[in-house]
């Protein structure tokens, strides 16, 4: 008996000492962040004049002066702060300023020294901090820390600072081997990581594309959206008919928005692809591409298993002029389930469209269609869809 | 008497060793955590193309007072590509006319409703091209899964976020979260954001201005308790994978497998946790590699109860859904096929949550009765109070270190002190109505009530002038 209760004795002696250690530490804590939060703002105030002299001096031909007087450690990691929030914002000649500034004062030495340190933390502070100072002469030592890594998310704050600081696509493509070595499909992100870089895009892009591992191909192609590389061009060409599934769908998709001219064997081939994506962006295209001769196999794509397929050929079909309309009609009035589900979706859509359509030729489109809609449903409008329902109960949503 | 009052005073040991446990793996992940909130940029980001698109659904039954203070917090976010789906579950007040009003909604005629989940029917899904992001679904009442369903139905975006038509989120979280869902987009199915409490911060333009800590009782006591759940439980659970529940206040899910296991279960509280213990078994049970994660730099502010009568009905409506899940997924419990979730979590939770009560209560009767007949003994009366005290306080203050660590989103030392006395205070009557509410939703439970209980909305700009 006198046992448990010596046992609970233990744990209150135990939990109070521990919570007046946390009081304290809490207090202690507290005190300092905000010691450290008014010094900052007290430094802030004091380099005003300096920071405002920098903004107007960046034009200047001569190199900008240092920071006065002899600053303590907060002191520089303001300063710092603040350098390398302007190298994120200039571009070009300015941003050059900014970093050789960071150079002269002394800031890219301190974190170089801090990379070595025994501490991860201060290692990954400094490694951040040098990726915003764009520092080449870091990126060996922070790409060895990048590979003795676990794969987490302070990974790729080291991958980051790789990219920013890179000089030479090499590290850049290093950089990615490694990240992707850890065999997560990462590859929008890394391609988002790789757009960090200075360095020209299109000579990465190449390469990323050329190389033998799939993985950076992927990344490469998930990096070519919204960019126009024509000289990558040729090189999709070749990747469509790629092995890797991934890679040839991001290949095709991509080789297809650049409205490429298709010949017929390859419209067939890659509308019958056992990817979906690939039938998809097949089927999205042809419409803009006016391959009218596509018609039968968009048509016959509105029974397609997946409904990015289906709603991509009912859209292109809905492009292809009164033909094309036509086939929808007819495929929305003979066909059964999901064909003509897609089909009459597209048709409401294009109906809908009256009152955008002000040019006359557009006009005229539109009326033709609406002569070919009728001639096949009458006037008579689609209700709205009505969802089949269970019972269920209402009531406030708190948390 | 005395045997079994012991046994309790061992039960409550056992609980907090296993709550400091996990407490234990917070401590772990918390500089990690800071580090990556401290070093990650979002400028480009938020700017990106990469990034996945996210539909943002927001369950709204009447909300007349918050929702377009909300609605255009959520439009302002910064993300590159998302759309908001407001549901409106059969309001009975005016929420669906002033969404229409403010935003000059028109009703689509012919909407494309892609999903097939089934739902209580819509009436109508509302849209104004010059908000191209934002649709509005009307339907008839069904509760919140049903109105998510819907929402899930009309999506347009591989991602979706439920979230609370009260909770403000902050400009960052759904970009941190989407940060996180990209370092491992395969296997990541759910990802929970951090709920904090907004009463008593100022809100302005449907944005948090000023945070600061309730000054109503209710509100503090549960932005305390928030704390102690998302900081010191939800970031060790999510390291060992064992997430029960992600907050339906905010969270991020893959849409394709919210399809999979057959949406939200409507008809029932609970179903922010029913979704999460769902996910786990059809992972499991097909053999994929996953993980639920929580992402406590997301944060969102949410409207606390103010008054008694309605935290009461909130707790109890907890309550009645952790219990209704409990008995639901019975089968995983010990089950080793179910990994963490069948050996770890759940047992966890029927032991150690739904059943805490009852020990407790007992335990307690038991030692008093003890005392009772013989007053020599109230040492083991006191020693067993005095153990319940102290342990929760402790995890109390270790969350707050947590916050401290990581967050310092309280910056007064004025705020400090209070967090620490409403720590203590907790135990003092609000601890054990919150005993006494789980009991009277698991009664509730046996008695099938089924209602959700009311709610009062306060504006947003009614909480700002009183804070």
């Amino acid at each position: 008996m006198f046992s448990h209760l010596i046992v609970a004795y233990i744990f209150i002696f135990i939990c109070l000492g521990l919570i007046g250690l946390g009081i304290i530490l809490l207090f202690l804590m507290k005190i300092s962040q905000n010691k450290e939060q008014q010094l900052r703002e007290m430094y802030e105030q004091k380099h005003h004049d300096y920071f405002v002299y920098i903004q107007t001096h960046l034009e200047d031909e001569k190199a900008l002066r240092l920071p006065p007087g002899k600053l303590k450690p907060l002191e520089r990691r303001v300063i710092q702060d603040k350098y390398m929030e302007w190298i994120e914002q200039f571009k070009g000649e300015y941003r050059a300023k900014m970093i050789q500034l960071c150079r002269d004062a002394g800031l890219v030495e301190e974190d170089l020294k801090a990379l070595k340190s025994f501490r991860y933390g201060r290692r990954l502070g400094a490694a951040y901090r040098l990726g915003g100072m764009r520092a080449g002469e870091a990126v060996p030592a922070l790409l060895q820390m990048l590979q003795k890594g676990k794969y987490n998310s302070l990974l790729i704050i080291i991958a980051r600072s790789i990219a920013k600081s890179a000089q030479r696509p090499e590290d850049v493509i290093e950089m990615l081997r490694t990240l992707l070595s850890h065999g997560k499909p990462i590859h929008h992100l890394a391609a988002d990581i790789m757009l960090e870089t200075g360095l020209d895009t299109s000579g990465l892009l190449m390469k990323l594309l050329d190389d033998q591992d799939p993985a950076l191909v992927k990344v490469g192609l998930v990096a070519m959206w919204g960019q126009a590389v024509p000289e990558v061009m040729p090189v999709l060409g070749r990747l469509v008919g790629s092995e890797e599934k991934d890679v040839r769908a991001e290949a095709v998709k991509l080789y297809l928005s650049s409205n490429p001219t298709l010949k017929d064997e390859t419209i067939v081939q890659l509308m019958s692809d056992r990817n979906w994506e690939v039938r998809a962006a097949a089927a999205k295209a042809l419409g803009p591409l006016h391959a009218a001769g596509s018609i039968p196999l968009l048509v016959k794509a509105l029974q397609d298993a997946n409904w990015k397929v289906r709603h991509s050929s009912a859209e292109s079909l809905a492009a292809l002029g009164e033909a094309g309309f036509e086939a929808l009609c007819q495929a929305a009035l003979s066909g059964a389930g999901i064909q003509r589900e897609a089909a009459l979706q597209r048709i409401e859509l294009v109906m809908e469209k009256k009152q955008e359509h002000s040019a006359i030729e557009q006009m005229v489109a539109y009326n033709k269609k609406r002569l070919i809609h009728d001639r096949y449903f009458g006037v008579k409008q689609q209700p709205i869809k009505r969802m089949p329902g269970i019972a269920a109960v209402g009531g406030d949503y708190t948390a | 008497m005395l045997f079994y009052g012991m046994v309790a005073v061992y039960y409550v040991m056992i609980v907090n060793i296993l709550y400091f446990t996990i407490m234990a793996l917070s401590y772990r992940n918390i500089s990690t955590i800071y580090r990556r909130t401290k070093y990650s940029s979002y400028n480009t980001l938020s700017g990106s193309e990469l990034v996945p698109p996210v539909s943002l659904l927001v369950p709204a039954y009447n909300e007349e007072l918050t929702i377009i203070e909300n609605v255009y917090c959520l439009m302002t976010l910064n993300y590159p590509t998302y759309e908001v789906i407001v549901i409106n579950d059969g309001s009975g007040d005016k929420t669906l006319p002033v969404l229409i009003k403010e935003f000059k909604l028109e009703k689509i005629q012919n909407p494309e409703i892609r999903g097939t989940i089934d739902t209580e029917t819509v009436r109508g899904i509302y849209h104004n091209p010059d908000y191209p992001q934002l649709f509005i679904i009307d339907k008839e009442n069904g509760g919140k899964a049903d109105s998510l369903n819907a929402g899930i139905n009309f999506s347009h975006y591989p991602l979706i976020s439920s979230i609370d038509a009260d909770s403000l989120l902050e400009k960052d979280a759904l970009i941190r979260m989407a940060r996180m869902y990209m370092e491992n987009p395969e296997e990541m199915v759910a990802i929970g954001g951090d709920v904090r409490i907004a009463n008593g911060c100022l809100i302005e333009n449907g944005a948090v201005k000023k945070i600061s800590l309730p000054r109503k009782i209710w509100p503090m006591f549960q932005s305390i308790e928030y704390l102690k759940a998302f900081l010191g439980g939800r970031i060790g659970w999510s390291h060992i994978n064992g997430l029960i529940i992600v907050s339906g206040a905010f969270g991020l899910f893959r849409k394709d497998y919210v399809i999979a296991v057959g949406g939200y279960r409507g008809g029932y509280p609970g179903e922010d946790m029913n979704i999460i213990i769902k996910l786990h078994r059809y992972m499991l049970s097909h053999k994929l590699p996953y993980k639920v994660a929580f992402c406590p730099e997301a944060v969102c502010w949410t409207q606390a109860p103010d008054t008694y009568n309605i935290i009461a009905n909130q707790r109890k409506r907890w309550g009645r859904g952790n219990l209704k899940n409990m008995i639901e997924n019975r089968g995983m419990l010990f089950n080793p096929k179910y990994k963490i979730m069948g050996l770890i979590t759940m047992p966890y939770n029927v032991l150690f949550e739904t059943l805490n009560p009852y020990f407790r209560i007992t335990g307690l009767l038991a030692l008093i009765g003890y005392t009772l007949l013989d007053m020599t003994h109230w040492r083991i009366l006191l020693t067993f109070i005095l153990l319940n005290f102290l342990s929760g306080y402790l995890l109390g203050v270790a969350a707050i270190i947590l916050e401290e660590i990581a967050f310092r989103r309280y910056k007064k030392i004025s705020d400090l002190w209070k967090m620490l006395l409403f720590s203590a205070l907790k135990f003092v009557g609000y601890h054990q109505l919150g005993v006494l509410w789980r009991v009277q939703g698991h009664i509730q439970y046996l008695r099938k009530n089924n209602s959700w209980g009311t709610m009062t909305r306060q504006s947003w700009k009614e909480e700002s002038e009183t804070a």
